[in-house]
């Protein structure tokens, strides 16, 4: 029924997707963006855009409750992104590091 | 948050299967004329597209631009519209996804008709859930 951002955004934050959703799901925090799961309409357009292939099916074994729970959660508290920002600086060294959800900020996106 | 530059060109699923600008308006506009002669959903359409099809019609070329060739030209909606209407349900959408599927397949190569009606399942099946969500009939989810 949606898709859901995973740990593999934490700190990367590219916002490519934010660009290609047709239907304005993503909602973002400090450090991370959350898909709206009531909002989002499965086209899939995002999960490919994302350079760090932070974004998959709710079906994908990857994504477990905790995930669903936390786009849940937090696109209902974050504000609604729909243009590209500019990613954090050093959002290059934190491709594919494990272990980010410990740098999880659950403050909103501020500019 | 203001778009600061003009969105990078992307090259969309259906770029590989020779989904077109033209294509997506011929399917658009063919499949809204089954539709509206549709016993069931014609009605429907009918009230709430009132007056307004020619916009309706380049909404949707819209929508299936963002979908099929990544052009991000439409921003919408679609789950709240369709939550509104209360009396649409799973006949409704099988009727309106057959009728997608008889278009795409008669007016596109076969794989650019596949794209269109796998992503077509799949948009239909996440509205239908967000229906159900919002009427209160299943959990909002169930991790």
């Amino acid at each position: 029924m949606t898709y859901v951002v995973l740990e593999a955004c934490i700190k990367c934050k590219y916002m490519d997707c934010v660009e290609v959703c047709p239907v304005d799901c993503f909602y973002a925090g400090e450090n991370m963006l959350v898909i709206h799961p009531e909002e989002c309409i499965d086209c899939g357009v995002c999960e490919p855009e994302c350079p760090v292939d932070a974004i998959v099916p709710d079906s994908d074994a990857r994504c477990t409750p905790d995930w669903v729970k936390l786009n849940d959660q937090y696109s209902r508290v974050w504000p609604n992104i729909t243009y590209k920002g500019t990613p954090p600086s050093d959002a290059d060294q934190w491709d594919g590091v494990e272990g980010k959800l410990a740098e999880f900020s659950p403050n909103p996106h501020r500019e | 948050m203001s778009q600061t530059e003009p969105l990078r060109p992307r090259i969309g699923p259906g770029v590989h299967v020779g989904v077109t600008e033209p294509m997506i308006r011929e399917v658009v506009h063919a499949f809204y004329s089954r539709v509206r002669a549709d016993e069931a959903l014609g009605p429907i359409f009918e009230r709430e597209i009132e007056g307004e099809w020619d916009a309706h019609l380049a909404k949707l070329c819209d929508f299936w631009s963002s979908v099929l060739l990544m052009t991000g030209r439409f921003k919408g909606t679609p789950m709240v519209v369709h939550a509104r209407l209360t009396e649409i349900g799973g006949d409704h959408f099988a009727r309106w996804l057959g009728l997608f599927r008889q278009t795409a397949e008669e007016l596109c190569p076969p794989p650019a008709a596949a794209l269109f009606v796998a992503r077509s399942q799949m948009i239909a099946q996440s509205l239908q859930l967000g229906i159900a969500v919002s009427r209160g009939e299943v959990p909002e989810f169930s991790p």
